[in-house]
């Protein structure tokens, strides 16, 4: 065996390369996915765009995403054929980078709504809290790699994730980009579960999150409005509930098959939003129940299929790091469906290959290109591996 | 390799990962998704119906097609009510919102237009509970131009205009309690607006589209369209032109008596029941019905107003001051619209007598030869107190006619007595006095009468009602009431319907309703009518109402003077307002117009004898003056009227002496030539001037007219013959109007020409002479 296993150390670059196919139906979900996302976009943007450009163009929204689509299939593309273990190199200083583009954010960033969570580079704007979500997924892999079983004990599996995570959100929490703060405490629980960390640390750190959430409604006025809102969105239909209750006679009025593709009347500027976080309530209306569950059936698909490739991934780096990126994927899409049809409170977080968002779409076609890469070795023999 | 074995990364002492990821992926990649699936079904189908609905309604708009108001039309087709268009503006604050308009401008800017305050225009604009927030109502097409460029020019979305109709009067006060008006919300508030709203308002239409949220135009909606439908045209009975002597001629009666509560009166065809004017003063104006018309009334509401603002905000003093004016300004305008013909009863006094009268001829209680004796005052047998006639020296022996003539009291009671509790009751009743009279108009009452045991149960009762009851005391009804009955008296004894409204027609021009006089019952019979007739001709030609004469037309009617028993003063006692009436019907040969003046509340100060007689008869006879040549009735002069007749002289010029003779006395006039020329090159008075019957005009010969000015001298207080002395010293004619009795208690109480003004010579003055002593 272990000559065996010098053997792939030597070849692994040209085997890698030369290797084995990506996993074709986790690959053709991710361009079914964006397939549907970039039709549906294209019709909850329409109204918009010819709003917002006087009725003379219609295209607006679509077209920039198209290019971000096209940008991040050539990344998925670049990403499929590069080595796993790259990203275990690139672990660390990844990690350096993003929280220097979150700190620059901070300095340099653009105001949009009073938030700053943009930053121009070279004309092009995007997202640092996009970027920091994978690093931070790249270096929680890094560290399962390097803690091994110790993943168990406090001082690793608690405060060594711990810390890696506070690391990201210390400057998210600066910048105020509350979903991001929750979206990767999530994602940062279920790896580390993954990892091994005893789940009694982490139903005692969801427990503690959540004390502070009631804490924070509770004193927040702000975040309060939001629970009512979600609670009772009929009571303040014009201004607190608006956005939930618009969003629900879009999902109610589509039935069984919907008003059809392109036949929304929500969209018509009644749902605000209607082309990023509440496109799903779209699609519900135009495409009814059967054209909801099938996209609901088609993220969940691919989440399981990802954790499949994860399971049979080449070493535990891949495996940890393909299952944290799955997540990421499960997690939002679970999450944005839960407050578009109001069972969660309205957090602000987008569906994946749906939502309008150049810098999400690319950066999400992109890890889904790290997860085929790492299908590439799923028939490859496994990595036993003890200590570091 | 060879046999593809399922291996997993497997980590020493650590058997459990692949485990871990197996449940994370059944807890995000499966158990995730089924409350979500879950939820969804619950939504779109188990929900659908409600959120369908909801959605629906949502993004639906009904934009109302307002159906033109009818017009209301005189009997003429005068038009007295129409509809113009205008339009409302209103605010969609969640639409301001939406579209991050500058919410400071444009309060400031339609502030600025509408005459608003922009504060209140920013509260409401901020109220984003709501989507519609009315700014300004009834707004004129060219303001709204104004609005609809401002909101082009600045592309806000979020203000809106919508179309509305305002009513408009083109008549003003004129019959304002008759008409009425419409409300806010073009509901017909008050008089045929009112009663005929249902024909009048039409149906709104409807057109609902579904429409984006800030008007977005929608490619796939629906539309449905419903039609409005136009209201119909009401077509009254009244006639603008007798509306407006009516109205001309009572005003003139407030004024001269400074009558202090308003008045009322009416003319009636007598015959059909059809309503020609109805006037309640004072009035309002309907254009503008929320202000309070009468000054007084109006200055007493806002010195309140004024009054409740001086106060510190919030403060108890406050309240109840705001309160206070609340309350005034509700009663002012309650008070400005009620139409007191129909809705509020008064004691009729004398007026009812005719009544009385009639009855007991009918029934056969007295004959015309029955014989009275009046003393001053009389000790009634079953009234606790004497009875006191109006004149305390008593009208001696009487017969029937001297009875109503005298409109004697003490006789009355004599007749009631006579006729009998019993029959009186029935006579009462028959005359309508217990029943509305059904006219179509909203908000009638009928009078207060006394119980039937009341008048009729004498042993138990006295007989205090019964002989206060006939002569028109200590009970009410309408001015209605009161005028139907006596038409019934003249008519030949037929109770009608009233009616105001004669027809309705559609937008088609198509008839939907049409009234014809309807008989209730009859009254009296034939015979007693023919006989009351010359009873009440005789009242205006010998009693108590000469100074209802109209020279050339046979005019009766009858007196009433009636204390308001119910009014008290702030100590409780009872005050001493009188309501001063007039019932006169012309022609008296063939009865055709019934007409009431009532005048509430002659000041005392005037120092003008307080009666019917001095008072409201005169202001018939004015109205009669005015509406019978108009309505066409015929006179006829007898010599003794000849002062009263009209003649509008010719152009003579041109004539000769022989021709100019025989005009003059075909006209009824004479004339003197002054000059020797073959023909007339000169007159005075001019060609087209009115000089009365008896007069003498000036025609010259070849001769120039003398030319020059005089100073109209002040006639009141003069009697017939010293006004004809002054006038002819002063070089004018008169024309005699009211009463042309010539005695010295007949004097002049008006004239045409203001005392002290300058004229051209040969003018005629038009001198009113009333018997100041009238009473009753």
């Amino acid at each position: 065996m272990a000559s065996e296993r010098t053997l792939y150390a030597k070849e692994d670059r040209r085997r890698f390369s030369a290797g084995q196919s990506v996993d074709f139906p986790f690959l053709l979900l991710v361009l079914l996915l964006l397939t549907v996302g970039l039709v549906m976009l294209y019709s909850a943007s329409y109204a918009q765009s010819e709003y917002d450009t006087g009725y003379a163009i219609s295209t607006r929204y679509l077209q920039k995403q198209a290019v971000c689509a096209a940008l991040g299939l050539a990344a998925m593309w670049a990403m499929s054929r590069i080595d796993p273990k790259f990203w275990l190199k690139m672990a660390w200083p990844l990690y350096g980078v993003s929280i220097v583009l979150l700190l620059s954010v901070l300095v340099f960033g653009e105001s949009v709504n009073g938030a700053r969570r943009w930053i121009n580079i070279a004309g092009l704007q995007f997202q640092p809290s996009e970027v920091a979500k994978f690093t931070m997924i790249l270096l929680f892999a890094r560290l399962t790699k390097g803690f091994g079983t110790q993943a168990k004990e406090f001082r690793y599996g608690v405060l060594g994730f711990g810390g890696a995570l506070m690391g990201i959100l210390v400057p998210l929490a600066l910048e105020k980009h509350l979903s991001a703060i929750m979206l990767m405490g999530m994602v940062a629980v279920v790896m580390m579960f993954v990892a091994g960390t005893s789940p009694k640390w982490l139903l005692a750190g969801a427990g503690a999150a959540v004390l502070f959430v009631l804490v924070y409604i509770t004193f927040m006025g702000y975040a309060g409005d939001r629970v009512s809102a979600w609670l009772h969105p009929e009571e303040d239909p014009g201004d607190t509930g608006y956005q939930i209750l618009q969003s629900l006679y879009a999902i109610g009025s589509g039935g069984l098959f919907g008003l059809g593709l392109g036949k929304s009347r929500q969209k018509y500027l009644y749902l605000p939003f209607q082309y990023n976080d509440y496109i799903f309530a779209i699609a519900c209306e135009e495409l009814g129940l059967v054209g909801a569950l099938l996209i609901a059936a088609l993220f969940a698909a691919l989440i399981l299929r990802g954790y499949w490739i994860a399971l049979r991934a080449k070493d535990r780096f891949s495996t940890v790091l393909a299952a944290g990126l799955v997540t990421l994927i499960a997690v939002q899409v679970l999450l944005n469906l839960g407050v578009v049809t109001n069972l969660l409170p309205s957090t602000g977080i987008a569906l994946p290959f749906f939502s309008y968002g150049g810098t999400a779409l690319a950066v999400n076609l992109g890890e889904m290109g790290i997860v085929l890469a790492i299908s590439r070795q799923r028939d490859q023999p496994k990595e036993q591996e003890g200590q570091l | 390799m060879a046999k593809r074995k399922r291996e997993y990364v497997r980590l020493r002492g650590d058997s459990g990962q692949h485990r871990r990821i197996l449940a994370t992926a059944a807890v995000l990649g499966i158990l995730g998704f089924v409350p979500v699936a879950l939820r969804l079904y619950d939504l779109m189908v188990g929900q659908y119906d409600y959120y369908s609905q909801l959605a629906l309604r949502n993004q639906t708009r009904t934009t109302t097609v307002t159906a033109d108001r009818g017009t209301i039309y005189d009997r003429n087709m005068n038009i007295l009510a129409c509809s113009q268009s205008v339009e409302n503006v209103y605010l969609d604050p969640h639409e301001l919102k939406q579209s991050k308009a500058d919410l400071e401008a444009i309060s400031q800017k339609l502030g600025q237009i509408l005459d608003l305050d922009p504060a209140w225009l920013l509260e409401q604009a901020k109220d984003t509970t709501k989507r519609y927030k009315q700014a300004a109502a009834r707004i004129s097409e060219e303001t709204a131009a104004e609005i609809r460029a401002y909101i082009n020019e600045n592309q806000i979305s979020g203000i809106h205009l919508e179309p509305n109709s305002q009513r408009f009067y083109p008549y003003g006060t004129l019959a304002a309690q008759v008409i009425g008006f419409t409300n806010a919300s073009n509901t017909g508030s008050e008089g045929v607006e009112a009663a005929y709203n249902s024909f009048l308002e039409g149906s709104a239409g409807r057109v609902i589209t579904t429409k984006g949220n800030n008007e977005m135009d929608m490619p796939f909606s629906y539309e449905r369209y419903v039609s409005s439908v136009q209201g119909c045209d009401v077509i009254m009975t009244i006639d603008a032109t007798v509306q407006a002597c009516l109205e001309k001629e009572m005003e003139t009666a407030i004024a001269r008596y400074d009558v202090q509560n308003g008045a009322f009166g009416m003319v009636m065809d007598v015959n059909t029941g059809e309503i020609l004017a109805m006037a309640t003063l004072g009035s309002y104006d309907p254009n503008s019905y929320l202000e309070i018309a009468d000054p007084l009334a109006a200055a007493e509401v806002e010195r309140l107003r004024t009054a409740y603002l001086l106060q510190p905000q919030g403060s108890e003093a406050y309240a109840e001051g705001l309160a206070a004016y609340q309350e005034a300004l509700t009663a002012a305008r309650l008070k400005q619209w009620r139409n007191r013909v129909i809705s509020d009863g008064y004691e009729p006094g004398s007026t009812f007598k005719v009544m009385t009268m009639a009855a007991a001829l009918d029934c056969g209680a007295i004959d015309l030869n029955t014989d009275f004796y009046c003393g001053g005052s009389e000790q009634i047998p079953g009234r606790a107190q004497r009875l006191h006639c109006w004149r305390s020296a008593g009208h001696g022996a009487e017969k029937t006619p001297q009875a109503l003539q005298n409109s004697c009291n003490i006789a009355f009671a004599h007749i009631a007595l006579k006729l009998g509790g019993e029959m009186f009751y029935e006579y009462v009743q028959r005359f309508g006095i217990l029943e509305k009279t059904g006219i179509d108009l909203a908000g009638e009452s009928k009078g207060v009468f006394f119980d039937k045991s009341l008048i009729t149960d004498t042993d138990k009762w006295g007989t205090a009602s019964l002989t206060s009851g006939s002569f028109g005391q200590t009970f009410k009804l309408t001015p209605l009431q009161l005028v139907r009955g006596i038409a019934s008296v003249v008519n030949g004894g037929y109770l009608l319907e009233p009616y105001i409204v004669s027809e309705v027609v559609d937008a088609e021009g198509n008839t939907v309703l049409k009234q014809e006089p309807t008989v209730i019952r009859r009254t009296i019979r034939e015979e007693t009518s023919l006989t009351m007739r010359k009873l009440i001709a005789s009242v205006v030609e010998e009693g108590t109402a000469k100074n209802a004469k109209v020279a050339g037309f046979s005019i009766g009617g009858k007196t009433g003077t009636s204390e308001k028993i119910d009014v008290f003063d702030e100590n409780g006692q009872r005050v001493q307002d009188k309501i001063v009436s007039f019932v006169g019907i012309a022609p008296m040969d063939d009865p055709k117009y019934i007409v009431l003046v009532a005048l509430d509340t002659p000041s005392r100060s005037t120092g003008i004898y307080i009666s019917g007689g001095v008072m409201a008869a005169p202001t018939v006879g004015a109205v009669m003056a005015d509406i019978l040549p108009y309505l066409g009735v015929e006179q006829t002069f007898s010599p003794d009227e000849a002062a009263g007749r009209v003649v509008v002289l010719e152009d003579y010029a041109g004539m000769t002496q022989k021709d100019a003779e025989k005009a003059l006395k075909a006209a009824g006039i004479t004339g003197r030539f002054v000059g020797d020329g073959e023909t007339v090159t000169g007159q005075i008075p001019a060609a087209g001037q009115s000089v009365p019957g008896d007069s003498e005009v000036l025609l010259y010969l070849g001769v120039p007219p003398e030319e020059g000015t005089t100073e109209v001298p002040d006639f009141t207080g003069m009697d017939r013959q010293t006004a004809k002395d002054a006038a002819e010293a002063a070089g004018l004619y008169i024309l005699v109007a009211g009463n042309d009795e010539i005695a010295p208690e007949v004097v002049v109480t008006a004239q045409s020409l203001a005392p002290g003004s300058e004229v051209a010579l040969g003018t005629t003055v038009r001198l009113e002479f009333a018997d100041t002593m009238a009473a009753d």
